[in-house]
């Protein structure tokens, strides 16, 4: 079963981030990281982002500790890959990026290729990731990293716009 | 939280206000008059009854007006999403964008710069989805304007109903237009919504049709 994970403070912001990836991904679960989920119970987990003012996920890092326990391949989206970030050693710095963006890969991987342009919408980036390989960057930032032992990855931008194919790269090869 | 709804009197902005009702006040509307017809940012036909739709809902308007100009049009947007903030203190804007990169980013550039949330309920929907929850939620709404083959005269003034939504599909199928009109092939026009409290009647319009385009004028209109 494929998890969906809201960041979302806001319940409105969820027609805005985390709808369009259930258009996607299609039969999954959807929560809120302020419910009780049970990480093992899932194969996949997306973790959406969330409107560019809300930082509130920030303060519930420890809502995600026993995500580290998962075998689940893990997906984090903006909001999601700092949340990944933090949890294995990564700090948050100040990184504006808002509008299309354009991305290049470094580190040959199955998520994503080459160069292309994305949709960004953060105030937020990562420093210190030692235990993440680094994927892909813009001019100015990480865009994409994957855990060095898990199958974990993140990514700033927003695949779910002119990008929906990164998502189903990760369905495709995730859990495999 | 009290929110300003950016307001072009067409479907999706409608949509994104009953979307956004759900969870959030809306304290005023903004609608952007802009002297450019082929603004960037802003969708023009039957502007000027952006009041007519405020009274019938029972919100306040501001209305700005733009010369239309590219960029320049953005500050004039700030300003009025400014007063917005001095007036009625919104602490949140809500457009109904679908699509498009270019007035999403600006919008999300502006409220940032405002300290302001921006909503965007509609972003990425399915658009034939839209239609069908427009016409499952009783709203009343017109083709005002069409600029695509094979859009004729006829659609001018047409209301959105099960019928015109399953010809705008097989058009899609056959010449490929978006049967939303999210690219610019039809603007619309809403006489009523949910959250409407009196509806719009037509008394009085006008079909102007030349090339592939043509504007459906609403000349007189009463609130009932």
């Amino acid at each position: 079963m494929i998890l969906i994970i809201s960041t979302c403070a806001d319940k409105l912001s969820e027609a805005e981030f985390v709808k369009p990836i259930v258009i996607i991904v299609g039969k999954c679960e959807i929560k809120h990281y302020n419910d009780k989920i049970d990480f093992k119970k899932y194969s996949k987990i997306i973790i959406c982002g969330t409107a560019l003012k809300d930082n509130s996920y920030l303060e519930k890092i420890d809502n995600f500790l026993s995500l580290k326990e998962t075998i689940a391949s893990v997906l984090g989206i903006c909001s999601g890959m700092q949340i990944l970030g933090l949890l294995y050693g990564g700090n948050i710095i100040k990184n504006k990026e808002i509008g299309m963006t354009q991305i290049k890969t470094i580190k040959k991987n199955q998520l994503v290729s080459g160069e292309f342009e994305a949709y960004s919408l953060h105030g937020n980036g990562l420093e210190n990731l030692d235990q993440f390989d680094i994927l892909a960057e813009s001019a100015k930032s990480v865009q994409a990293i994957k855990h060095k032992k898990k199958e974990f990855y993140g990514i700033m931008f927003h695949p779910e716009v002119r990008n929906e194919k990164i998502v189903r790269n990760f369905l495709d090869f995730a859990g495999m | 939280m009290k929110l300003a709804s950016l307001f072009s009197g067409g479907k999706d902005s409608a949509y994104a206000i009953y979307k956004a009702m759900k969870e959030h006040e809306i304290g005023c509307l903004i609608s952007i008059k802009s002297k450019n017809p082929e603004s960037y940012m802003f969708h023009t036909p039957n502007i000027e009854l952006t009041r007519l739709q405020a009274d019938a809902i029972g919100l306040p308007l501001i209305v700005a007006e733009t010369e239309g100009q590219k960029e320049s049009e953005l500050l004039d947007l700030t300003e009025a999403i400014k007063k917005a903030v001095e007036l009625f203190q919104i602490k949140g804007v809500v457009t109904g964008a679908i699509e498009s990169v270019y007035q999403a980013t600006r919008i999300q550039k502006i409220c940032d710069e405002l300290g302001l949330w921006c909503f965007n309920p509609l972003w990425q929907i399915n658009q034939l989805e839209l239609l069908d929850e427009l016409i499952e939620n009783k709203f009343e709404v017109i083709i005002s304007a069409v600029a695509a083959y094979p859009l004729d005269d006829s659609w001018l003034g047409k209301k959105l109903d099960k019928k015109t939504v399953t010809e705008l599909k097989e058009l899609q199928e056959k010449y490929k237009i978006n049967p939303a009109g999210e690219g610019g092939e039809f603007e619309s026009f809403v006489l009523s919504a949910p959250f409407f409290k009196k509806r719009i009647v037509v008394n009085e319009s006008s079909k102007k049709f030349s090339g592939n385009s043509g504007l459906f004028e609403i000349k007189r209109a009463e609130l009932k």
